[in-house]
């Protein structure tokens, strides 16, 4: 029986100029929240409205947020975090650059020295590793979760590019050492963002993974939902939340779908959790009272 | 699904090189199920180890030419560093293989009009990795332009801007190589072309070309040039790959015809129009369709759906030798053709004395 998440959890894409549907909305953001201030005083607007939860990813700016939350426990000790990992563009940019074994390597030891890496390096050389993939998965996830120790970690989700890249790789061992991991080393529930559902899920229950947060796009128009709409709707629907949360993202399709009748269809659905991104006062308000799931 | 993929026999595809592209490719396909992933050839110990270990029911080869020797393919998808491309399709030929490459699929335009004959004699399904024809927001563009929604075009510019390189080479990778195909023009501009040669057609002169070196040391990290056409259309081209200000490589397109214009990138199309259009519901003036109005669910999905669809594509037609295969050594050949012209242009006149 799985511990129920956070029904209302608040997201960052919208911090980072991340907007699926328009780049000049995009830079927008990207400049409004230059500035991390101005990212610290949404939280603080989200929180007192109500808020308890907040997904984040690992990029180089999450450091600092996560930091800025741990100097200021005191302030918000009821906040739950759902860390996602990795932050793609960093290690896509780095295997464009330099290979995908200088990608690992500087990664793995920049500046972060796990006594186990060096380990396996000076026993079979960085070689080894690749024979080892669940270790190599191992230190990856440490280096990317560091930073959000000491904060009170609910869920860590792998981001979609990777859940998806190894859905289609079809190897079992993958996500049930990542989900034992999390669960055993980070003490938290093992979350898996995607954008399959329907097959993710009909694999996990082949695979007899239980215990996952799963999140994807739901949302009535089938944005960034494959198969298909009908797919969804009908995993939702045979969903057994003791054993799979479900979590919706891009819930108004980067704002094709109005607020109140993109969370009417979503109220609808055996959807256990909502993650949503806004940044003003009015809208975040807005958002919260109109998702009752 | 449809029912002709239900009812074929597998594909049994082999996989040469398992870089960023590869391993995605794999992926993708092995989602497909008329797809069935035989061999993978990988020369990094980190990769084959890990293919060893995890993917139990592929043969891995370290040598591609150990894997047609040995293995009975239906084909392959070649996501090797460029220049081993022409080698390796020529082997595939040889099997009476199919191809899917990554681009470019040579970098000689003779070589790449050999392979497109040699191909096409053998009734073999040939297709090269320019993604951008089958985006769902291009593949619309393409129709609005083919039923003369924005009439004859007067002008245009085809822009693509990434964050690719952003340190300086060491010059020792085949990245920072043009013999072996890296470059931003082989890499970058080659989608950008590839999408006027889609949409527009391909130039009949390249003029006005320029490269620039930003942190690369043998190669350009920037291109711009001028396409003329014999018609009167005129476009120029303007590629980045060393451009920071782009969190996500971006490809835009802005079309001037003489009914209106459109302007067109990943995440949607706006289309100026002087006059209402009443079979596609355009009002006079500006007009917005976004990704959210555009998009077609793919069957699976992990880099975005134009990956998905040009992969199913290869597959379809493979199992359906009816369908017109889309993307093939002909388009690539013709985008080859561009880029050659846009490296002889440089050379005899983008130099200052």
């Amino acid at each position: 029986m799985m511990q129920p998440v956070d029904k209302i959890i608040f997201g960052d894409n919208h911090f980072f100029g991340i907007n699926h549907m328009s780049q000049e909305k995009a830079q927008q953001l990207a400049e409004k929240f230059f500035d991390i201030s101005a990212i610290y005083a949404v939280y603080k607007t989200a929180i007192d409205s109500g808020i308890k939860a907040i997904m984040l990813n690992s990029n180089e700016r999450a450091k600092d947020i996560c930091k800025h939350f741990k100097d200021n426990k005191s302030k918000y000790p009821e906040l739950n975090w759902y860390p996602s990992i990795p932050y793609p563009h960093k290690y896509a940019n780095l295997i464009s650059e330099k290979g995908i074994m200088a990608t690992i390597n500087e990664i793995l030891f920049k500046n972060n020295t796990p006594i186990d890496a060096i380990g396996m390096v000076t026993k079979g050389g960085i070689g080894l590793i690749g024979k080892d993939a669940v270790k190599l998965m191992q230190m990856l996830i440490d280096v990317e979760v560091k930073m959000f120790k000491g904060l009170n970690i609910k869920v860590v989700f792998l981001q979609n590019i990777i859940t998806d890249l190894m859905l289609g790789y079809n190897v079992r061992i993958i996500f049930e050492e990542y989900c034992n991991y999390i669960r055993k080393k980070h003490h938290a529930t093992p979350g898996l963002i995607t954008q399959n559902m329907p097959i993710l899920k009909a694999k996990l229950e082949e695979w007899g993974i239980e215990g996952v947060v799963i999140c994807s796009s739901f949302n009535k128009i089938g944005y960034l939902m494959s198969p298909d709409i009908d797919a969804y709707l009908e995993a939702a629907k045979k969903n057994d939340p003791t054993k799979y949360q479900l979590m919706a993202m891009s819930t108004l399709a980067s704002g094709a779908i109005p607020a109140k009748e993109a969370y009417e269809f979503i109220n609808s659905q055996n959807i256990q959790s909502v993650v949503f991104g806004a940044s003003s006062k009015k809208h975040i308000e807005e958002t919260a009272s109109l998702i009752k799931i | 699904m449809n029912n002709i993929t239900m009812n074929m026999k597998k594909a049994k595809i082999g996989i040469i090189g398992i870089g960023r592209m590869g391993m995605t490719h794999y992926s993708i396909i092995n989602s497909h199920p008329g797809v069935e992933i035989k061999a993978v050839v990988e020369t990094s110990s980190f990769i084959s180890g890990f293919i060893k270990k995890y993917l139990t029911c592929v043969n891995s080869y370290l040598d591609y030419l150990n894997m047609f020797e040995k293995e009975q393919l239906d084909a392959v998808l070649i996501c090797t560093p460029p220049t081993l491309h022409y080698p390796i399709s020529c082997r595939a030929a040889k099997n009476g293989v199919h191809v899917f490459s990554e681009k470019p699929f040579t970098t000689d335009c003779k070589k790449a009009a050999e392979l497109t004959q040699l191909f096409n004699k053998q009734n073999l399904v040939n297709q090269v990795g320019y993604v951008n024809r089958f985006n769902d927001v291009f593949r619309k563009v393409k129709q609005y332009l083919d039923s003369e929604v924005i009439g004859d075009i007067i002008r245009f510019k085809s822009e693509m801007y990434s964050r690719t390189i952003t340190k300086s080479e060491e010059g020792k990778t085949w990245r920072d190589s043009r013999e072996n195909g890296g470059g931003a023009l082989y890499e970058v501009a080659s989608h950008a072309i590839d999408l006027v040669n889609f949409l527009i057609g391909k130039p009949d002169k390249v003029t006005g070309s320029s490269l620039s070196s930003i942190y690369s040391k043998h190669v350009e990290d920037a291109v711009n040039a001028t396409f003329l056409y014999k018609n009167g259309i005129s476009g120029t081209l303007n590629v980045n790959w060393s451009d920071e200000s782009y969190r996500k490589p971006t490809n835009k397109i802005e079309l001037l015809g003489t009914k209106g214009k459109i302007l067109a990138d990943q995440h949607g199309i706006k289309i100026f129009l002087k006059k209402r259009d009443l079979v596609n519901n355009f009002h006079e003036g500006w007009n917005t369709l976004y990704i959210t109005d555009l998009f077609k669910a793919v069957p699976f999905y992990v880099r975005g759906n134009e990956f998905t669809s040009q992969l199913y594509h290869f597959i379809d037609c493979i199992h359906n030798r009816t369908l017109k295969n889309v993307c093939t050594f002909h388009d690539a050949t013709q985008t080859l053709e561009v880029i050659d012209e846009i490296f002889s242009d440089f050379e005899l006149n983008g130099k200052l004395s």
